[in-house]
């Protein structure tokens, strides 16, 4: 499976597995689906890499690709694919996102992120914008981080990024109007 | 007659490491001389041979593969499979591997007792990695989906007229074991597939 985020437009290489009918079934044998649950996890990962997407509707998910195989007519079922997250988000590789309590969505983390703040503060060394207020709009989809692998990242996850920076005491956050009016102003 | 034939190893040496068909062959005439080459890793024919060690890094190969896919297939691999997985990750150049070079590398794990094994379900040639002996009824049942890779529980019952407590129990047990998986999709009589037996290519 690649490792880096694929061009656009390259298909994605799914696994073997993909093609195998009782993939889509919660094995019953514990040790088989652990093996089973591990390679899912393994795809929900090369997946979201690929197609640079950030956040899972459960519900929603189940009915494309990779939860659901049309050639085969098979689908995950969402409570297995809530094990599955589960799963995720015990190895830091996703969080429950929606209201306390509930395992309806999820932010699934490709690059944690941690990873993503190192990059973000390190753009703003190399242009030379530390002490400058940015919002969190013009961070994610201005002209400025064109080309930037942090380019497109959703709100919600650069928010988390954000915050480890703040933890950091990297960033400091300004409340704005709105999510998007959220500024930010990074530290050396 | 046994010098002769160490007179021709020895000329044919860089041959019989690089080309499988001619090392084939070189065992075989072996074999009719009485003479076994791997008879002990100091053997003689062995060392002239030059292939103790290759035995012996295939052999370590195929344990590799064979415990790396057990979680998968239950400890099953097809003999196709594991001699493409082989040659996959032996180092490019490297002598090829043909069958009869895997069923020697197994051959020579028999001191292991670990339980490595040919085994055939009709056409489907097969190498066992768990020490277990193959219950008759798992034999039966592997054999019905040699060539569709699955088999359902009307299939067992048509094909052998099994009672229904029978049929559990081999089915549980090939479960357990992780033998086959099972497909159930809503409201469909569920199948069971042997990931030994499907390649998705």
């Amino acid at each position: 499976m690649a490792s880096t985020t694929a061009a656009a437009g390259e298909p994605f290489q799914f696994p073997e597995m993909y093609n195998f009918p009782p993939f889509f079934t919660r094995q019953p044998n514990e040790s088989t689906w652990k093996e089973q649950r591990r390679q899912w996890c393994d795809l929900v990962l090369a997946f979201y890499r690929h197609n640079r997407l950030y956040s899972m509707s459960l519900a929603e998910a189940v009915t494309e690709p990779p939860f659901a195989n049309r050639q085969l007519r098979r689908a995950l079922r969402v409570d297995v694919l809530r094990e599955v997250v589960d799963e995720l988000v015990k190895q830091g590789n996703a969080v429950w996102a929606g209201a306390k309590g509930t395992k309806d969505i999820c932010l699934v983390f490709w690059r944690k992120p941690e990873v993503w703040a190192t990059m973000i503060h390190q753009w703003a060394s190399e242009r030379g914008l530390f002490n400058t207020v940015l919002t969190v709009f013009e961070l994610a989809n201005g002209d400025d981080t064109a080309g930037q692998e942090f380019h497109g990242l959703d709100a919600a996850t650069l928010r988390r990024a954000l915050d480890v920076l703040q933890s950091q005491g990297k960033a400091q956050l300004f409340a704005g109007a709105s999510d998007e009016d959220l500024g930010v102003k990074l530290f050396a | 007659m046994k010098s002769s034939l160490e007179d021709f190893v020895r000329i044919h040496q860089r041959e019989i490491r690089s080309d499988p068909v001619f090392r084939v062959q070189v065992q075989r005439m072996c074999q009719l001389l009485g003479v076994d080459p791997l008879a002990s890793r100091k053997g003689y024919m062995a060392e002239l041979l030059g292939v103790g060690d290759f035995y012996c890094e295939l052999g370590i190969q195929i344990i590799d593969i064979c415990v790396g896919t057990r979680s998968v297939n239950g400890g099953l691999i097809e003999m196709d499979e594991l001699r493409r997985r082989l040659i996959e990750r032996r180092l490019k150049g490297s002598e090829p591997v043909v069958e009869d070079d895997i069923k020697r590398a197994i051959s020579q794990l028999k001191p292991l007792k670990s339980g490595y094994r040919i085994v055939d379900f009709g056409n489907r040639r097969m190498v066992q990695s768990v020490a277990r002996e193959m219950n008759s009824d798992f034999s039966t049942v592997l054999t019905l989906a040699q060539y569709t890779n699955k088999f359902t529980r009307e299939d067992i019952r048509l094909a052998w007229n099994w009672d229904q407590d029978r049929i559990h129990a081999c089915i549980n047990d090939m479960l357990c074991l992780g033998i086959i998986w099972v497909d159930e999709p809503d409201f469909e009589e569920p199948e069971y597939w042997v990931p030994a037996f499907f390649h998705a290519n």
